[in-house]
């Protein structure tokens, strides 16, 4: 994993929710601090635990740098920085809209519009977009050295890297614009957007909405008027430097076979824009107990009871529940090798890392730092 | 109480994916279609599972009988938008002129979630007024909702969209879908979660915000629960049991570390979240099919 932060200035995490992408994301970070780099890891993940685990308060729209004094205690010295913070959805939208915007009066109108509010919040795709924005913003700034992205769990993989064109399509449709034209007109020549809505499509889907709903589309696509292009350019530029050599994208799962699929369609996605994966890392994979050895049965289990002068008691007795115990968590353990293995045989080639369930959730650097050696150590193969 | 929830016209399960909505969708639908009542589970996710569960083909978009009394649906928002659509505008013509060219696509992203607006208005006509024979067609409609920002954004749809619009046809069902799901007689909207820390935080979060809005508060769901098997001088012993306990003693220590788990996020959930919580036991199942569906069914089928 050393190779893949050293080789690259972005490293995007990505896979599907409750997999421990935050974690990973986290861990990564610290290791290239460690390691002398200044690094950002960049969060969408608005639990405060992460905070919490980096010995801070919260985290917010703003870098933050991880205290010396919280490092030591982890027992850490950290050669570089790290630094930590929280994507704002609604700030990251309002900058862009601002930086783009020809005036301040055009920003004004737009942040003021009760559609534009409702729409960078919550149109599909609309987290993905600004992260990414984020991430661009970020690395342009050439304030780190490396920046790990904490991807939104993303139900469908495709939204990742289309979700900027998906939405400026959106805002930029001419189809739509030819709907609207006659609202559009009306507002241009100053009636102040009061025209009823003309025209068969128009009414009908006025139909649906009400008209007051179409005025204020118009109004605010008036309102974005000449800064499409602007976007659009910009857009193109973050998906450039996605797929340069700078980023590497890192597929989280865990082995749940569920989420192993997920991450096979990210794989897939990946592909399909010509994008390596650059490494997959597998979470909580359950250890196998019988690598120790030793008895698998009933009735060894008793004996062994015995040369330990251990008493055989409880109901159902000891001897049974421990024999039970030990065939559910070989299960557990086939289970997840299996996973694992079809991963491996599915995504040959890129390093596959594995990092065992841990006996409590991570709560400081130091359990970073443990996921950090089996980063390293489990060694891509 | 008994029974409560499953005499419910509709019962909504929320929560983080990969907790296990869809099994325990599956679960309470088979537990309800045992009773005789007649089930329809409606999974608006990406890609459906409730009639693998079952050992059937998908259903798709059109409603599939999977077990006696029990039937699955998969809601897509192209189709429900079509079908919504003709119920309203009845004229296939101008249906297409309207939606089916590139403006709609536009208007379909630009009109606060509308995607959403109809899929949940499908649930809701299922729900509330699809009629066979002079009375509801379905006893009970059981909703999976969507993973992504907790299904709560899924639910709260209409009260956006009110907001916004507060004329026409589609303004006037939301009205309807909005005091549905306000009504603790016909309605019931369940969490489930996982012994986890971020699913359990999730949970806490989810059951402020649904109770904030007002939803009828129904069970929270412990799912893949693990009890107890060891006192812990038990687990000291066998722990230190030497080498032919090794293998043992690791699994009894991993077993209980989970349990641990269990407790804690058990104790705080019953702690934070006021809501009946029912643990759902972990299953060691090589394969999750009818059999684990079965289960699950009859240990919470015995308590609702």
């Amino acid at each position: 994993m050393k190779d893949v932060l050293d080789r690259h200035r972005i490293i995007c995490c990505v896979g599907s929710g409750g997999v421990g992408k935050t974690t990973t994301a986290a861990a990564l970070a610290l290791r290239a601090a460690m390691d002398g780099k200044r690094a950002l890891v960049l969060t969408i993940d608005p639990a405060r635990r992460l905070a919490n685990s980096l010995g801070l308060k919260e985290l917010g729209n703003e870098e933050t740098r991880i205290d010396a004094s919280h490092f030591a205690q982890a027992g850490l010295t950290p050669r570089g920085e790290m630094w930590a913070m929280m994507l704002d959805l609604k700030s990251t939208w309002d900058e862009l809209v601002k930086v783009q915007a020809k005036s301040p009066q055009q920003a004004e109108a737009i942040l003021g519009n009760q559609l534009y509010q409702t729409l960078s919040t919550a149109m599909a795709g609309s987290l993905e977009y600004m992260a990414m924005e984020k991430v661009y913003e970020v690395h342009n700034s050439r304030r780190f050295d490396v920046v790990v992205l904490d991807t939104p769990p993303t139900s469908n993989a495709l939204d990742f890297l289309h979700a900027a064109s998906r939405i400026l399509d959106v805002l930029d449709n001419n189809a739509m614009k030819i709907v609207l034209g006659p609202m559009l007109k009306a507002g241009k020549f100053g009636f102040k957007l009061l025209a009823a809505p003309s025209g068969l499509v128009l009414r009908t889907l006025a139909r649906f909405t009400g008209s007051a709903f179409l005025r204020d589309l118009t109004a605010f696509m008036m309102a974005f008027e000449g800064m499409y292009e602007g976007f659009k350019e910009r857009a193109l530029e973050v998906k450039a430097l996605l797929k340069s050599r700078e980023a590497a994208f890192v597929l989280v799962t865990s082995a749940n076979p569920l989420t192993i699929q997920e991450a096979l369609y990210f794989h897939q996605a990946l592909q399909a824009d010509g994008i390596a994966t650059a490494a997959v890392v597998v979470n909580r994979v359950q250890r196998d107990p019988r690598r120790h050895g030793g008895p698998d049965n009933p009735a060894a289990i008793e004996e062994a009871l015995r040369f330990a002068q251990i008493k055989d008691e409880g109901s159902p007795r000891l001897s049974e529940r421990l024999f039970q115990t030990l065939t559910d968590q070989a299960t557990l353990a086939d289970l997840d090798r299996r996973e694992v293995e079809r991963l491996r045989a599915t995504l040959r080639g890129v390093p596959l890392y594995s990092v065992p369930r841990l006996r409590k959730d991570v709560h400081d650097l130091a359990g970073f730092w443990q996921i950090d050696s089996d980063l390293t150590e489990t060694g891509g193969d | 109480m008994s029974d409560a929830l499953l005499d419910r016209r509709l019962v909504v399960m929320t929560g983080k994916g990969g907790t296990g909505k869809s099994t325990l969708s599956a679960a309470l639908a088979l537990a309800a279609a045992r009773k005789g009542k007649k089930v329809l589970v409606c999974e608006v996710v990406a890609r459906e599972r409730v009639a693998d569960f079952f050992g059937r083909p998908p259903s798709g978009t059109q409603i599939k009988e999977l077990q006696p009394n029990l039937y699955s649906v998969h809601v897509r928002p192209r189709e429900a938008m079509r079908e919504y659509g003709l119920m309203i505008i009845r004229f296939e013509t101008l249906y297409k002129i309207a939606f089916e060219n590139p403006a709609a696509r536009y208007f379909l992203a630009a009109a606060p979630s509308l995607a959403e607006i109809v899929m949940l208005g499908k649930v809701w006509w299922h729900a509330a007024h699809d009629m066979e024979r002079g009375r509801l067609r379905w006893d009970l409609v059981i909703l999976d909702a969507p993973a992504t920002g907790h299904g709560l954004t899924f639910l709260t749809v209409p009260e956006v969209f009110l907001r916004l619009v507060q004329e026409g046809p589609l303004a006037r069902d939301m009205r309807g879908m909005q005091s549905l799901l306000a009504d603790p007689q016909k309605c019931s909207v369940c969490i489930v979660t996982l012994p986890e820390e971020m699913p359990a935080n999730e949970a806490i979060e989810l059951d402020r915000a649904l109770q904030k809005h007002g939803f009828p508060v129904g069970p929270l769901f412990l799912n893949a629960h693990f009890s107890s098997r060891f006192t812990p001088q038990e687990l000291a012993q066998v722990t230190r049991g030497g080498p032919l306990l090794a293998a043992a003693g690791e699994a009894a220590d991993n077993h209980e570390s989970r349990a641990a788990l269990s407790a804690h996020y058990e104790g705080v959930l019953r702690d934070t979240v006021r809501r009946k919580l029912l643990p759902v036991p972990f299953l060691f199942e090589r394969s999750f099919g009818l059999q684990a569906i079965e289960k699950i069914a009859g240990t919470i089928g015995g308590v609702l």
